[in-house]
């Protein structure tokens, strides 16, 4: 980034730590493109092998963030750090209608994964699987067992407790986040539900086949490795078990196309930076992954035009009084966040992002 | 931490084969109260790992629970409280879990174990 902008003719303690932390952030950069360039083709131009060096400095980059921006999310935002989903007919949204639109994406998602055929949602298709299962009844077994995985401060996973008086572990990479969830848990009365730990999706700290529900709530877009993370909620999931991913995917490229156009990976580019988010994949790319594990009842939508008052309220109480002086005192990596959302909503407008949901089954 | 969570961890290091039960360093352990619920306990004991839950409990200075168990012991309502106690009641608040096979040490604070591995471990 540009210093220059900031027009000092000296050197302010400030400015200086800004320059620092830039440099940082540039050798995340210098290490995720060092990772694009040596890429391995696993699932169509999309999936990038990351190289562990890369990998571990995306990861420190992660929790740093969270570390940095989970208490002023939560104060302004509350304990769900992720998309709401809405009515795309109602155009006025107020912020306590986003708390109910946020656990209405619980519902929708868990819905989804649940429903037979005849139920679903526009825009949303129903993967042959292998079995040709996906055109039976096939409802979600009430789970004992659930895994979050990406918890952040432990929004879903005690609302899925309660939900289903079951036992539910969160993972994550940030320590403060853990300690959060884990504070508000108890303050819910629910530590003997839920337990936090922190660890890395891409190698969860399970013994094979444990979860009856594995539940990704907006955390598969800080994969660097989408294989290893998909593979890892299917072995980590029991048989019959449901597997719910709602993430953020680049548009499907066409037959003719092998990759995203050039100012299309530009805009991403940018986003990624912000985010600490590794190369983007499509949700055709998602269900190809399913498809190799052999998990069956895969189902995919394209849930953008449910979340598109999200990221406008999102700015908008970044704006406030109390969104402004909370960014302040936060730190950089927070602020670069901040200053990115209007790159998240010109991804939308240009059908670049999507936000996707794909659900399946392992099988019993 | 508590035990059920314990008995839910397993060490993710590349080639380990029985990364499961992690053994127990014990530092400082809490005791917090839950409120029993024999209907969670009936759901839970057919999942638990029985030796791992007894060897953790000793390991925390509670060796109340049997060795062995059998499913008629359910009906029991002391043998309830006692498995109610170490599996949701025993805290492990500062420690580490320590990989059966490579006896590597996954530090525990404030009750949160820290699972990630080193770049060399994955």
């Amino acid at each position: 980034m540009n210093l220059a902008l900031y027009g000092t003719c000296f050197e302010s303690p400030f400015l200086v730590q800004l320059q620092r932390r830039c440099d940082r952030d540039r050798g995340v950069r210098k290490a995720r493109s060092i990772s694009r360039s040596r890429a391995t083709h696993v699932v169509a131009s999309a999936t990038r092998m990351a190289s562990e060096e890369g990998v571990v400095q995306l990861q420190k980059g992660i929790a740093e963030l969270y570390d940095e921006s989970s208490g002023i999310w939560e104060d302004i935002w509350g304990d769900h750090m992720h998309h709401g989903f809405y009515d795309p007919n109602n155009l006025s949204v107020s912020l306590s209608d986003h708390r109910s639109a946020q656990i209405r994406m619980i519902e929708e998602a868990l819905r989804l994964a649940a429903v037979s055929d005849d139920r679903l949602l526009k825009n949303t298709w129903v993967v042959e699987s292998s079995d040709d299962m996906c055109h039976k009844e096939n409802p979600m077994k009430r789970p004992k067992r659930i895994v979050d995985v990406g918890c952040g401060i432990g929004g879903s996973s005690r609302y899925l407790a309660r939900k289903y008086g079951a036992e539910c572990l969160g993972i994550t990479l940030s320590p403060v986040q853990a300690q959060r969830a884990q504070a508000l848990a108890a303050a819910q009365g629910l530590s003997d539900k839920v337990s936090f730990q922190v660890a890395d999706a891409l190698k969860q700290p399970f013994p094979d086949g444990q979860f009856d529900l594995v539940w990704s709530m907006e955390s598969g877009e800080h994969m660097p490795d989408k294989t290893r993370f998909v593979s890892e909620l299917a072995r980590v999931a029991a048989p019959g078990a449901t597997i719910i991913i709602v993430t953020w995917c680049h548009r499907d490229l066409s037959s003719e196309e092998e990759s995203l156009k050039a100012e299309e990976k530009k805009l991403l580019d940018k986003i990624c930076d912000a985010y600490y988010l590794p190369a983007w994949c499509s949700t055709a790319d998602y269900v190809k992954l399913l498809q190799s594990l052999s998990l069956q009842d895969i189902k995919a939508a394209d849930w953008s035009q449910y979340v598109a008052p999200f990221w406008p309220a999102v700015i908008r109480t970044a704006l406030t009084w109390k969104g402004l002086t909370s960014l302040l005192r936060s730190g950089w990596k927070t602020i670069k966040g901040a200053l990115a959302m209007p790159l998240m909503i010109e991804g939308y407008k240009k059908d670049l992002i999507k936000f996707a949901i794909i659900t399946c089954r392992k099988p019993a | 931490m508590r035990l059920l969570t314990h008995n839910m961890l397993s060490s993710n290091i590349k080639g380990v084969t029985s990364g499961f039960p992690l053994r127990l360093e014990v530092e400082k352990v809490v005791e917090k109260q839950v409120d029993f619920n024999a209907d969670f306990l009936n759901n839970m004991f057919v999942k638990i790992e029985w030796k791992a839950l007894v060897d953790a409990s000793r390991a925390m200075g509670y060796a109340d629970l049997p060795d062995q168990t059998e499913p008629s012991m359910l009906d029991s309502d002391e043998f309830l409280k006692k498995f109610h106690h170490a599996l949701l009641e025993l805290h492990l608040e500062e420690g580490a879990l320590i990989c059966p096979e490579t006896g590597r040490r996954f530090p525990v604070n404030k009750g949160i174990p820290n699972m990630l591995l080193h770049e060399d471990e994955v």
